[in-house]
C-alpha cells in the first residue's frame, strides 16, 4: 500500500514537473521545424538559416526533427508536434501526397503551418515558401546564351536526379531558355547531384569531346567535380563551369576562387520562413504562397552579394 | 593443347577473365566515337573502379572465410571526414593524419571483428550494426555538414589552402597516365594477395570458410584469424577513405553510401564465393576490372540511369552464371 502510495506521490510529482516548462514558458511561442533530409548539406543550411533568424527573437523556442528522408518517419513527426501541441509548424515535406493529411491534421487542430520548398497537395495550410526551379534554371540558360550565344558554343549537363522534381525543373527551365539559340548540349548526364559521380561522368565527357565550351552542373558540387576532372587534364582554363545553388561554402567559395564562372542561388527560405511565422503567430494574415527571388553570383559581384535575377 | 586453353577457361580465374573480355568487346562495340581507345579514359577507368578496389581488398578476406562486410562505406565515410577534419581544420601534419586513420578506420573494423568472433553474432548483423553506428559517427563528429577549406571559426570565415597531401594523392604518375590513387589500390592489393595467397594467415582464412569447424579442430585459431580479417577491412576503409576525402577534396559525412553493394559484386562475380572457402585476389582483381570497366562503358555512352542500373543487374547476373561451377 506504501509503495502505491509513493509511486502515485512520484506520479503526480512528475506529471506536474512535465508541465511546468508550459507554464513558466508564458509568452513563448514553440516552433516546430520537420526537415525531410538532413544528409543533405542545403538543408542543413536551410536549418541553420531557420535557426539564426530564430535567435534574434528570445521569444521563439525552436524544436528541430530531422526526417531522414522518410515518409512515414516526417508523418510521425508531425503527429509528435500535434499531440505537443505547439503554437506553429514548418514542414519541409519530403513528398506531396503522403503529407498532405497529417499536415491537415495539424491545421485542423489549430496550428498554423508554414510549407517550406517542396509544396504539398491541395490548399490545407497557411502559407507556402519556396524558390521555383523551373525559372532559375531558365535564368541560368538565358545568362548562358546573353553572354556566349554566337559561338556555337557546346555544353555538357551534369543533372541531377532525374527521378525528382528539382533535377527535373533545373532541365526544363534551361532547355526552355536555350531553346532557338546556338548552344548545342553534347552530353547530358545524370550524376544524381553527387560529386565523385559528376567528376566520373566527366570524364566521359572530356576523352569522348575534344571541344567543350559550357559545363553546366545542376548543382554546385556536381559543377566543381566537373571542374576537377577537366582539371585533370588540364582543359580547365578554355571551359566556363555554372552551378546552382549558392550554398556559403559551396557555390559561392568555387566562385570566389575562379572554380565556377557563376552560382545561381537557389534560396532556403528558412529566415523567411521565421518572420512569416511572427506575422502568423501575431495574428496578421499572410500570403498564401510567397515565391523567392534568387541572386546570381559571378566574380565581379560576388562580394559586393550577387545580383537578384528577374 | 587444346585440353590446357579448356582447363583454363573452366577454372574460376579463366572465366573471370572470360567476363572481363566480354565487357570490354562492349567497349570495343560501342566505343562512342572512339573515347573507348583513348589512354585517357582507361586511366579515368582505373582511377574510379582504385577506391571500391581498395575497399574489395578487405571484403575479399572476409568473405573468403564465409562473412560479408556491409559497413565499409559507412567506415570509409568516417576516415574521409577524419582525415578533412584533422588536416584542415585541426593542421596535424598529413603523415600523422593518415596514421590517426587508419588506427581509426581498423578500431571501427575490429568492431565488426569482435562481434563475429567473439560474441558470434552473423556477419551479416554485425556489419549492418557497424553500417549505421559508422555513419552515425560521421555524422556526429561533422555536425552532419562537409568539411572542406571553409572554416568557420568563432562566427567569422576563414578559407584555408587545401593541404598539399590532397592534391598529391588526387594527382597522376607516368606523364599524367597513372593515378596516384591506382597506385594506392596497387599495395593494396599486392599486401592482401600476400596475405592471402603466401601467408599462413590466409590459408586459416580459406580453411574457416571451407569448414569453420574443422579448422578449429586442426588447431586452426578461428577467432583470431577471422577477428583479423575484419580489422583489416577496416584499414582498407580508412585508405579508401583518404583517397576519397582526396578526390572530393572534402570530406562528406553520407559519401560511399551503397559502395557495399558494389563492392559485393565486383568480389562476386571475380568468382570469390559468398559462401566462403573459395576465391582469391586475383578473381577479385578481374571482378573490379570488370565492373569498372562496364560503368565506363556506360558512361562514355551516356546510358541513361533507368538503363544502367537494369544493364548492370543483367551483366552481374550473366556474370555470377559464368561462374557457377557444373555439377558432374
Amino acid at each position: 500500500m506504501r509503495s502505491i502510495l509513493k509511486f502515485a506521490l512520484c506520479a503526480v510529482l512528475l506529471c506536474f514537473l512535465a508541465t511546468m516548462p508550459i507554464f513558466a514558458a508564458g509568452k513563448t511561442f514553440v516552433i516546430g521545424m520537420s526537415q525531410c533530409n538532413l544528409g543533405e548539406p542545403w538543408r542543413v543550411q536551410m536549418n541553420a538559416d531557420v535557426k539564426r533568424e530564430a535567435d534574434k527573437h528570445p521569444e521563439i523556442k525552436m524544436v528541430f526533427k530531422d526526417a531522414q528522408n522518410d515518409v512515414l518517419t516526417q508523418r510521425a513527426q508531425v503527429e509528435e508536434f500535434v499531440s505537443a501541441k505547439i503554437d506553429l509548424l514548418i514542414i519541409s515535406p519530403k513528398e506531396a501526397q503522403p503529407l498532405a493529411e497529417p499536415v491537415a491534421k495539424a491545421m485542423a487542430a489549430g496550428i498554423p503551418v508554414i510549407v517550406l520548398d517542396r509544396d504539398i497537395n491541395g490548399e490545407n495550410y497557411t502559407q507556402f515558401i519556396g524558390a521555383n526551379n523551373v525559372k532559375i534554371g531558365r535564368a541560368l540558360g538565358a545568362w548562358l546564351v546573353k553572354n556566349y550565344g554566337g559561338k556555337h558554343a557546346k555544353v555538357v549537363e551534369i543533372m541531377g536526379l532525374q527521378t525528382s522534381t528539382p533535377g527535373q525543373d533545373r532541365h526544363s527551365g534551361f532547355m526552355d531558355a536555350i531553346k532557338g539559340s546556338d548552344l548545342d548540349v553534347i552530353f547530358s548526364v545524370d550524376a544524381q547531384w553527387l560529386e565523385p559521380q559528376a567528376r566520373s561522368e566527366m570524364e566521359s565527357a572530356l576523352s569522348r569531346f575534344n571541344n567543350i565550351d559550357i559545363v553546366y552542373g545542376h548543382n554546385d558540387p556536381s559543377a566543381h567535380g566537373a571542374y576537377v576532372a577537366a582539371q585533370a587534364v588540364g582543359r580547365e582554363k578554355s571551359m566556363v563551369f555554372v552551378g546552382i545553388d549558392s550554398l556559403p561554402q559551396e557555390g559561392i567559395q568555387y566562385v570566389k576562387q575562379g572554380i565556377l564562372n557563376a552560382t545561381f542561388q537557389y534560396p532556403t527560405g528558412g529566415d523567411v520562413a521565421i518572420v512569416q511565422a511572427l506575422k502568423i503567430l501575431a495574428g496578421q494574415k499572410v500570403e498564401k504562397r510567397i515565391v523567392l527571388g534568387s541572386r546570381m553570383f559571378t566574380k565581379a559581384n560576388v562580394d559586393a552579394g550577387g545580383v537578384a535575377i528577374p | 593443347m587444346l585440353q590446357t586453353i579448356r582447363r583454363a577457361l573452366t577454372s574460376s580465374a579463366g572465366r573471370a577473365f572470360l567476363e572481363l573480355l566480354l565487357v570490354i568487346l562492349l567497349g570495343v562495340a560501342f566505343n562512342a566515337d572512339g573515347a573507348f581507345f583513348k589512354v585517357g579514359t582507361h586511366r579515368d577507368t582505373l582511377r574510379q573502379a582504385s577506391v571500391y578496389g581498395i575497399l574489395a581488398c578487405g571484403m575479399t578476406l572476409v568473405m573468403i572465410t564465409g562473412g560479408i562486410d556491409l559497413s565499409v562505406g559507412s567506415i570509409l565515410a568516417v576516415s574521409s571526414v577524419s582525415f578533412s577534419i584533422l588536416t584542415m581544420h585541426m593542421d596535424w601534419p598529413w603523415w600523422l593524419a593518415i596514421i590517426a586513420c587508419l588506427f581509426l578506420g581498423s578500431a571501427l573494423g575490429s568492431m565488426s571483428g569482435a562481434l563475429v568472433s567473439n560474441l558470434k553474432l552473423q556477419p551479416f548483423i554485425a556489419t549492418l550494426a557497424l553500417m549505421s553506428f559508422a555513419r552515425g559517427f560521421a555524422k556526429l563528429i561533422t555536425d552532419g555538414k562537409k568539411i572542406s577549406t571553409y572554416v568557420e571559426q568563432g562566427g567569422k570565415v576563414i578559407i584555408k589552402q587545401l593541404p598539399p597531401v590532397f592534391k598529391f594523392i588526387d594527382s597522376s604518375i607516368l606523364g599524367g597516365d597513372v593515378s596516384i590513387v591506382s597506385v594506392i589500390f596497387l599495395v593494396c592489393f599486392l599486401a592482401a594477395w600476400v596475405f592471402l595467397a603466401r601467408h599462413k594467415w590466409g590459408r586459416e582464412l580459406y580453411s574457416i570458410g571451407g569448414n569453420e569447424e574443422a579448422a578449429r579442430l586442426s588447431g586452426v585459431p578461428v577467432r583470431m584469424a577471422k577477428f583479423l580479417a575484419y580489422t583489416f577491412s577496416g584499414l582498407m576503409c580508412a585508405v579508401a577513405g583518404i583517397a576519397q576525402a582526396a578526390q572530393e577534396t572534402q570530406g562528406d559525412p553520407v559519401t560511399g553510401d551503397g559502395y557495399e553493394l558494389i563492392v559485393i559484386s565486383m568480389v562476386a562475380i571475380g568468382g570469390t564465393s559468398l559462401a566462403g572457402g573459395r576465391g582469391g585476389m586475383g578473381l577479385t582483381l578481374l571482378g573490379i576490372l570488370t565492373i569498372g570497366y562496364l560503368n565506363k562503358i556506360l558512361s562514355i555512352n551516356a546510358v541513361p540511369d533507368a538503363g544502367r542500373r537494369m544493364i548492370t543487374g543483367v551483366i552481374i547476373v550473366l556474370a555470377v552464371l559464368m561462374q557457377k561451377r557444373r555439377t558432374k
